[in-house]
């Protein structure tokens, strides 16, 4: 009898986050820890969509690749869920918790590698940052907590022969091109892709894609290490001016404003 | 005393000899027409089914009037009206034939019975010869047209020289047989004075003598009969076929509500594909509409982004699915009409309005873009996907917080839905005045004029969505069933009575999608609602001059036929109106239709540019709108064409409770 081959399939693993669209209005919650959560309108992280592309994009690249998407959240948390299948997510793992926000970086890092641990991800795309507490921490917490490289805010990406070359954009215009061998950990940054609109006959395939809830208490194994004193809106310093009447006019003003409060025209 | 009438088959024979020829080559040409039809009519197979036999007697009744009445095509006065006399024309030598062809082959033959004499006679002569005379008038007037003085883009093909140039030689060579019988027999008789053209005719032929005259008569008689044979037998084989075609396409128009689309069943989950392709998608009256196209180039005249230099053409894009569908079923319709012209529709409705074939170009375009949106999740731009995700998110496409919905009618005391529910009238405000600064005012004037009015008004403040009409239009049908569905569960929870609407948009929406999902709450739009306050009464505002010219939205106007209430309602604010050569069902589209709003106009001249320059055209200092899009779509293009200082967009709305009678 030959030998027979083995077929390898790539395992690939994106976080993403429901966050509040930014456009809402924010109240700082009475416990003055967090912000309040009524009417709000919630989405799926900005820069989780750009994971959640640059996963779907390796996934239909690579042949018998699968491709799970996890979320920590309440239970409206399984809308971006049902996004993210859309968009051609395999699987879904829905770690139930309605008290999320209140889990600092480390203890959501401890949570997603306690799920990651034994399942042998090749590669796990996460968002730079979210939107909301903004930590920037999550996905490079899972990298160190796993054992595996991460590359953080990245803007290109390419994969070949079991390793990835991606790029970085670094303050001055300046970027970084950089390699690692999987498994290994990115963070997504704006600039990275478009993320696709869902067709809706994926829309309709999502709603039949396994979708797992899990519950946090099996998995958060690890105790915080900060927690968030005070959440407060900035005094308000100086603001805005607008400045009306004709352009000789609105020149002069400004000019006069720029060497009165400045020191550009010095 | 002489009898006024003429012998049919005089000097060609009675007989077999002519009798038989001619009835086989008659029955030949209605064999190659028949089948030519047969043919077509395999290919209009391919579409999908719908019915168009529902309520067939109305259905007939309005055919039978656009035919026989021409009232479509005379609608642009004159070559609609050179075509409608020359239609006439020929329509009473086709009655004055069959009564000869009647008299000779039936009642003369097998009961020895005429009826061709006469006083009957004299007037069957005269009317038949003056109808080939005003049916030869009208024709040079139409190959005029056509040939020398032809309007741009017309489209000059093979079956229009075709065309005129057997309907030419039929009409004469008609006269040619009278003037060459009437030269033999009936130069000493009164008979003469009842066909005066044919009089002319057998004057040319008078010198002739009567063996020319016989030998003219005989020859031209059967040159006559074939090329009208001929003309049977191209009618399904070129243009001609639109004698057929349009008048069937009278018959399976669509009989409305105007504008509304056609519901995608998003429960059945074994369909696959959504929105169309290819021709297999489209139905049978969409590949039917080609054939009854007859290039008249109205609908491009009128178009919006044709005008502006959009790669749009609605004629075009009619006569490449039809194409298609004869010789290349197969081809994505999409690569061949260009992305860029689907997106460029505003669904302004100018041409479909105008067509003289009742033929329905908007809704092919959405069926295309429903598979590029639905399917691939295609979009004009980046911007019209994110307008579209913000929809998604908070209800509304200019992507604000949705609680913030109801914020600009804090301070007016307006009673909100969800806290009271006891209203006479729910206004649904839309997305624009819910949030636009610039239309927040047209949304507080709406207000001060219902109070005033003692109208006891609501709104839904954040439980209002979007109505869904920019993305059901862009194509987006799952994002607009989804909305419409929590709207329609929204107001129904509420148990509204009544709903108006400031934006004609929701008010199409409204009063004609919706019904596809159980809404049968009767919506009104501002301007009506405002003018029958009016009438009645209850609403009184003070004329102060006002130098202004209208504009009608498309979807106020073209969709819903609303031109008089805003207009009344002008008038009563004092307003001395110019208006603008394009005016109500001839209005032009401001460009922000079809979803268009969401979108980035990068193609060709700006649309609200083009429109504005119509309305300073009229001198107004005020440029009056009755929707949303269009002023923002006015104060945009007025800045853009540098008219600042001279000319301001207002909303109906606005210049009324400015003139509230305290």
């Amino acid at each position: 009898m030959g030998e027979r081959l083995e077929e390898y399939s790539m395992k690939i693993l994106v976080c993403i986050k429901q966050v509040p669209d930014m456009e809402s209005k924010f109240k700082v919650a009475a416990d003055g820890a967090w912000y309040d959560t009524s009417e709000l309108a919630w989405r799926m992280n900005e820069y989780d969509e750009y994971a959640v592309e640059q996963a779907v994009q390796l996934r239909e690249k690579e042949k018998d690749a699968e491709l799970t998407v996890l979320t920590i959240g309440g239970d409206k948390a399984i809308e971006p869920l049902k996004k993210a299948l859309a968009m051609g997510c395999d699987r879904a793992v829905h770690v139930v918790d309605n008290e999320s926000f209140k889990k600092e970086p480390y203890q959501i890092a401890g949570i997603i590698a306690e799920f990651a641990k034994d399942k042998g991800f090749d590669i796990v795309f996460t968002g730079m940052q979210s939107q909301d507490r903004g930590s920037a921490q999550v996905g490079i917490l899972v990298a160190e907590m796993l054992g595996i490289p991460s590359i953080s805010t990245i803007v290109g990406f390419a994969y070949a022969g079991g390793a990835i070359e991606v790029k970085r954009e670094l303050e001055g215009g300046v970027k970084a091109k950089v390699s690692a061998k999987l498994p290994a950990l990115v963070t997504c940054q704006l600039g990275l892709n478009t993320p696709r609109y869902p067709t809706l006959p994926n829309i309709m395939k999502a709603k039949k894609k396994p979708l797992d809830t899990l519950a946090v208490a099996d998995l958060l194994k690890v105790d915080a290490r900060q927690s968030t004193e005070k959440m407060f809106f900035p005094e308000k310093k100086g603001g805005g001016m607008i400045l009306e009447g004709d352009v000789p006019a609105l020149v002069d003003k400004l000019i006069a404003i720029l060497k009165e409060k400045t020191s550009v025209l010095k | 005393m002489e009898e006024f009438t003429r012998e049919i088959y005089w000097n060609v024979g009675h007989g077999f000899m002519t009798l038989a020829p001619m009835y086989l080559l008659f029955i030949a040409a209605m064999v190659v027409l028949i089948r030519g039809f047969l043919e077509r009519i395999q290919v209009y197979r391919l579409g999908q089914p719908v019915n168009r036999m529902d309520n067939w007697q109305a259905r007939l009744v309005d055919a039978m009037r656009m035919i026989f009445m021409q009232l479509k095509v005379a609608r642009v006065r004159r070559p609609g009206m050179w075509h409608a006399i020359f239609f006439w024309s020929f329509f009473l030598l086709f009655i004055g034939t069959t009564l000869i062809v009647l008299q000779a082959d039936f009642t003369n033959l097998l009961w020895g019975y005429k009826f061709l004499k006469g006083g009957l006679y004299k007037i069957f002569s005269l009317v038949l010869d003056l109808a080939g005379l005003a049916a030869i008038v009208m024709l040079g007037m139409l190959a005029f047209r056509r040939y020398f003085n032809p309007p741009e883009g017309l489209d000059t093909k093979k079956d229009d020289a075709i065309m005129h140039i057997l309907l030419m030689a039929i009409l004469l060579s008609g006269f040619i047989i009278e003037g060459a019988r009437m030269a033999a027999t009936e130069m000493n008789t009164a008979n003469k004075f009842w066909s005066p053209v044919g009089y002319i005719f057998a004057l040319l032929f008078s010198g002739l003598g009567e063996g020319g005259q016989l030998a003219t008569h005989r020859v031209v008689w059967w040159l006559h009969l074939l090329m009208v044979m001929g003309f049977f037998m191209l009618i399904p084989h070129t243009k001609f076929r639109h004698i057929i075609n349009t008048s069937f396409n009278y018959f399976f128009a669509d009989r409305g509500p105007k504008g509304k689309l056609v519901n995608i069943n998003l429960e059945q989950e074994d369909i696959e594909k959504f929105g169309a392709t290819e021709v297999a998608d489209f139905t049978w009256k969409d590949i039917f509409d080609g054939d009854a196209c007859t290039l008249c180039n109205r609908c491009q005249e009128r178009c919006p982004a044709y005008n502006t230099g959009k790669p749009l053409s609605p004629k075009k894009v009619v006569n490449q699915i039809s194409e298609a569908a004869f010789n290349t079923p197969d081809a994505s319709l999409i690569e061949l009409i260009g992305k860029d012209a689907l997106w460029s529709c505003t669904t302004c409705r100018a041409c479909q309005e105008i067509c003289p074939a009742s033929i329905e170009h908007v809704k092919k375009i959405v069926d295309l873009r429903r598979s590029l949106v639905l399917m691939e999740g295609e979009f004009p731009g980046d911007e019209v996907m994110t307008a579209m995700e913000q929809t998604e998110v908070n209800g509304n496409p200019l992507g604000m917080g949705y609680a913030g919905r109801g914020d600009w009618a804090k301070d007016l005391d307006v009673a909100v839905l969800e806290k009271n529910a006891d209203v006479d009238v729910l206004y649904f405000v839309g997305c624009y005045a819910s949030f636009d600064k610039r239309n927040i005012a047209v949304a507080k004037s709406f207000i001060a004029l219902c109070k005033a009015a003692g109208v006891n008004v609501g709104i839904l403040g954040k439980e209002e969505k979007c109505c869904g009409e920019p993305m059901r239009k862009m194509g987006n049908e799952y994002l607009y069933q989804s909305l419409a569905n929590e709207n329609i569960e929204m107001m129904k929870t509420y148990g509204v009575k009544k709903i108006v609407t400031a934006c004609p948009h929701c008010f199409n929406t409204l009063s004609k999608d919706y019904r596809d999902m159980g809404f049968d709450i009767p919506v009104e739009h501002s301007t009506v609602f405002l003018a029958n306050l009016l009438a009645s009464g209850k609403l009184r505002v003070k004329a102060d001059g006002l130098n202004c010219t209208y504009h009608d939205s498309c979807y106020l106007g073209r969709h819903n036929d609303i031109y008089d209430a805003p207009r009344i309602l002008l008038q009563a604010a004092g307003a001395t109106m110019k208006e603008m050569a394009k005016n109500k069902d001839e209005g032009f589209c401001c460009s922000a239709g079809g979803g268009r709003i969401m979108a980035e106009e990068k193609l060709g001249e700006r649309i609200n540019i083009h429109r504005v320059k119509m309305a300073a055209e009229t001198g107004a200092e005020t440029l009056v709108s009755n929707c949303p899009f269009c002023l923002t779509m006015f104060e945009d293009g007025i800045k853009g064409a540098g008219f600042e200082g001279s000319m301001k967009p207002r909303d109906i709305t606005e210049i009324l409770a400015e003139r509230l009678v305290a």
